[in-house]
């Protein structure tokens, strides 16, 4: 699940309910505001926190993302309809992604469903949507329940995360089945999650159990928590765009809406699936994008957003996010181009104000290649195998 | 002993398939009559479906009281899609006006009254005492009905793709073609209030009062709201009788037309099903496959038109799973506040004086002060009954038979703003009547004497009678939302085959049948490329 674009506007972030545990570990003390919860930027520095989670376990407070709890008759049914999300198809511990469309089949924001049982479901945006999930749920035998407030989310993820999982106790749970239970007397719910290529492993839990798991883990000494500064560079490293960074959700006051297509997520929102809002529109419009979302490599050391991005010495878009890849060695970045640009020479106008620009190349990340597969295999005859399930 | 392989023959309905259909209309009110009609002349094989035991909606005729019947629904025509007429030929049908442009009696609180002439390029022939009100209103007539008339495609039912584009689109592009003195008459009338307008025009206070109350009968939206003169623009957009701003009274009632439209269908070979409720419609991937009926069994038709009440339709019939969130939303957003009630009077003893007699060949407009008039929309939005309200009458025996009758007469009146009320008491209903009366004796003092039998109908009992939510005959809002209402019901849905003209899809009050032709078009010209 990605972080949406922080609001710097908030005057007093609540804090989440992991807040007391992460502060503790916070050396940088360096916080700030996602969806009117505080959220660290970075606890020691961003290099070690970026090869924690590359090659031992991440810990990061999820806190911030939105939350709902979903139960009913026809959760599923009602959820297929929210999001993109195969959810009616979904087995009991099986996960989505998705996106959430509005009528016009324009990207409103990203989702993961999770099945719990029969008739339970967790939804995870990373923005509340209680108005546009409150009209989705009318006529249906549903119950949506913002539970953001009301629980902890404890995200673990790296190579390691089994291994710190078992170490805390939670041995039952593991990065490819969403489960719920009680862990020795705490209320838990687990889902996989996925940071590009990384698996990992959500946990989720009364708040008043915050520090009770978090100690669990921590007192093992596996795993150390991870910022939003790291998370970034490896968002981008997966390709992934970051919601009001990215993209301006549709219906916010501003946005130059974008459909699936647009943003590289076709295959999240596949006309093959059952009915989802906005799919109608969203087949009138396929195949006619006006944008893309492309991820570059960029040989330098330095890029800015809002760079100008250049194909073969014409300017066909801009830079909307971007960090330094200590994988890739590179600058990485997300940029939205005109949707009819091709070519060869990719170039990025310097950050200084000089005149000069940066040679750059087309950058083929896990999103990017599921892209691909996407459009290769319209037209052909596994319709099914769209269904992206973890 | 019953043979079990006949079980089905008994069985008219339950689990049989028909197939073999073009196309289903669902709703046999005017605008499911003219659908069908356009669609079974153009060669389609149609079936019309109404819930009710008759055909022909909450346009009807019913007994009000032993040997006297009433119309309900419409008592005027003034908006009937000229187009429907003469395309449909329901002239041939049968539709005979007894009154093309009746002239209005305009009273007022303070006792005085004033005489429009039905056609209202004369209405500048008024005897007023100002010269300069008189230039002023000529001038007034003259801009209004020209903008009116220049509108008029966007105030025609539907806001389907077609040549030029939804509505909204249409008008846009319609206004950025126009000469420059009516692009800028447009704006200014678009978004400006009707008091504003109308006192900018005119010092004469009964002049402005009159018009305001043209203006606000039937809109919910209130005189001193933005947008709110677009409401009389609309309403002046409409012919009666091919004439444009007129109110027209078709012989026989507005159900006459209703009949018009049935034989209409009739002559097209459609097939007319009464008692047939609809369960749900068929919808497979994206494209409409037909309907359920009550009973089970389905009518498959690449083609289907609703033209009952949306939420019905959407909510009910096609259900949340496959509509659009926005749509939803749209069609519950806000709950109506206010509500038009019809009241049909069967009067004691006869017409005597030549004065009453020629007042009951005219309709008759009580206007209240603008200052009442505002103080009746905010009641009726606080759910309270107005002191006072808007009166139209008619007198239906009259105009079908003439005036100079021995017999009793029969007023119909309509009455504007009052509370919208999904599920009114008795009190309400007391409460409604004696508002009505009132204002009623404002301009024929002594009038609740000679009631001998009223028969009050309040929105609810014609959504009861239709089978539809109570909403859908709500009075309609300012004309812009309108627009976005009939722009959401028509194209938002994006089901293939599937058409919509409901009560949602008019613009306006009034019989009017373009939203039943503009979505049978639309159904054409999709089945002639093969989309349908």
């Amino acid at each position: 699940m990605i972080f949406p674009a922080e609001d710097f506007f908030t005057d007093a972030p609540r804090p989440t309910p992991l807040f007391a545990a992460v502060a503790a570990e916070s050396e940088a003390n360096l916080w700030t505001t996602i969806n009117g919860w505080t959220a660290a930027r970075v606890y020691s520095s961003v290099s070690s926190e970026y090869e924690t989670a590359k090659s031992g376990a991440a810990l990061a407070d999820l806190g911030p993302l939105a939350r709902y709890a979903v139960r009913g008759a026809e959760a599923g049914e009602f959820l297929g309809r929210l999001t993109t999300a195969p959810a009616v198809n979904l087995n009991v511990g099986e996960s989505a992604r998705g996106l959430m469309l509005n009528d016009a089949g324009f990207v409103i924001d990203l989702a993961e469903v999770s099945r719990l049982s029969e008739d339970l479901f967790l939804l995870t945006l990373p923005a509340p949507h209680a108005r546009h999930i409150a009209l989705a749920s009318r006529g249906m035998t549903v119950e949506a329940n913002d539970i953001s407030a009301d629980v902890a989310a404890l995200g673990v993820f790296g190579p390691q995360t089994a291994g710190v999982l078992s170490a805390a106790g939670l041995k039952s749970v593991n990065e490819t089945t969403a489960a719920s239970g009680v862990l020795r007397g705490v209320e838990t719910a687990a889902r996989p999650i996925q940071f590009g290529v990384m698996p990992g492993v959500e946990l989720i839990f009364p708040k008043e159990e915050a520090l009770t798991i978090w100690e669990r883990i921590i007192r093992r000494g596996a795993g150390a928590p991870i910022g939003l500064d790291a998370f970034e560079i490896l968002r981008l490293e997966a390709g992934a765009p970051r919601p009001g960074l990215d993209f301006t959700p549709a219906g916010r006051a501003g946005a130059s809406p974008r459909t699936p297509e647009e943003l590289g997520l076709a295959h999240l929102a596949p006309l093959d699936r059952g009915w989802f809002n906005g799919r109608r529109a969203l087949r009138e419009m396929a195949g006619k994008p006006r944008r893309r979302l492309r991820a570059f490599a960029i040989d330098a050391e330095e890029a800015s957003p809002g760079a100008a991005v250049f194909c073969d010495g014409k300017p066909q878009g801009r830079i909307t996010s971007c960090a330094w890849s200590p994988a890739r060695k590179r600058v990485i970045a997300l940029a939205d181009m005109d949707a009819a640009s091709a070519g060869n020479a990719y170039e990025i106008s310097a950050p200084d104000a000089s005149s000069a620009r940066l040679p750059a190349a087309r950058l083929e990340t896990v999103e990017s290649a599921l892209a691909k597969a996407f459009a290769d295999e319209q037209g052909y005859t596994q319709g099914l195998a769209t269904d992206f399930r973890r | 002993m019953t043979n079990p392989l006949d079980q089905n023959s008994e069985n008219k309905g339950g689990n049989r398939i028909e197939g073999g259909i073009d196309a289903v209309v669902i709703g046999a009110g005017a605008d499911g009559l003219a659908a069908s009609a356009y669609l079974g002349k153009a060669g389609l094989r149609t079936v019309l479906v109404g819930a009710g035991p008759e055909l022909g909606g909450r346009i009807a005729a019913r007994e009000i009281a032993p040997g006297v019947t009433g119309i309900d629904g419409e008592h005027l025509i003034t908006v009937l899609d000229p187009d429907v007429i003469s395309e449909l030929d329901l002239y041939r049908y049968g539709v005979e006006f007894a009154a093309r442009r009746l002239d209005t009696t305009y009273f007022f609180e303070n006792g005085g009254v004033l005489r429009f002439d039905g056609d209202l390029t004369q209405a500048a022939l008024l005897n007023l005492d100002d010269d300069s009100d008189r230039e002023a209103l000529e001038a007034f007539m003259g801009d209004v009905l020209e903008t009116a008339a220049f509108l008029r495609p966007a105030f025609h039912g539907g806001g389907y793709k077609g040549p030029g584009g939804d509505k909204q689109r249409a008008l846009e592009k319609a206004v950025g073609q126009a000469p420059p003195e009516m692009a800028a008459r447009i704006q200014r009338y678009l978004y400006a209030t009707a008091e504003d307008i109308l006192r900018a025009r005119f010092e004469d206070s009964q002049l402005r009062t009159l018009l305001l109350a043209e203006t606000s009968f039937r809109s919910a939206a209130a005189p001193h709201e933005p947008f709110s003169f677009m409401s009389l623009l609309r309403r002046y957009a409409g012919e009666a009788a091919g004439l444009q701003g007129a109110a027209a009274y078709a012989k026989g009632g507005a159900v006459s037309v209703i009949d018009a439209l049935r034989r209409a269908a009739q002559g097209a070979k459609v097939d007319m099903r009464a008692a047939a409720p609809v369960k749900s419609i068929l919808i497979e991937g994206d494209r409409v496959a037909g309907v359920v009926m009550d009973d089970g069994g389905q009518l498959r038709a690449p083609i289907v038109l609703a033209a009952i009440d949306a939420r019905k339709v959407f909510q009910d019939m096609i259900g949340p799973g496959v509509i659009d969130i926005g749509l939803q939303r749209i069609l519950t957003a806000r709950r109506p506040e206010i509500a038009s009630a019809r009241m049909q009077i069967i009067l004691k003893g006869v017409a005597q004086d030549e004065a009453t007699r020629k007042n009951m060949m005219r309709r008759l407009v009580y206007a209240p002060s603008p200052e009442a008039l505002s103080k009746a929309f905010m009641d009726a939005r606080a759910g309270r009954v107005p002191e006072r309200v808007i009166v139209e009458a008619v007198f239906p025996t009259a105009l079908d038979e003439g005036a100079a009758l021995d017999k009793r007469q029969v007023m119909s009146v309509m009455a504007h703003p009052l509370p919208f009320d999904e599920a009114p008491d008795a009190d309400r209903r007391e409460a409604i009547r004696s508002a009505i009366l009132d204002s009623i004796e404002m301009f024929a003092a002594g009038f609740s004497g000679r009631v001998e039998v009223e028969d009050l109908r309040l929105t609810s009992d014609d959504a009861a009678a239709a089978g539809a939510h109570v909403a859908a005959y709500a009075a309609k809002p300012d004309v812009l939302q309108q627009w976005a209402l009939a722009a959401a019901v028509t194209g938002g849905p994006r089901i293939s085959g599937f058409y919509f003209c409901g009560p949602e899809a008019q613009i306006g009050a009034g019989l009017s049948c373009a939203a039943g032709r503009a979505a049978a078009k639309a159904a054409l010209r999709a089945y002639k490329k093969g989309a349908a």
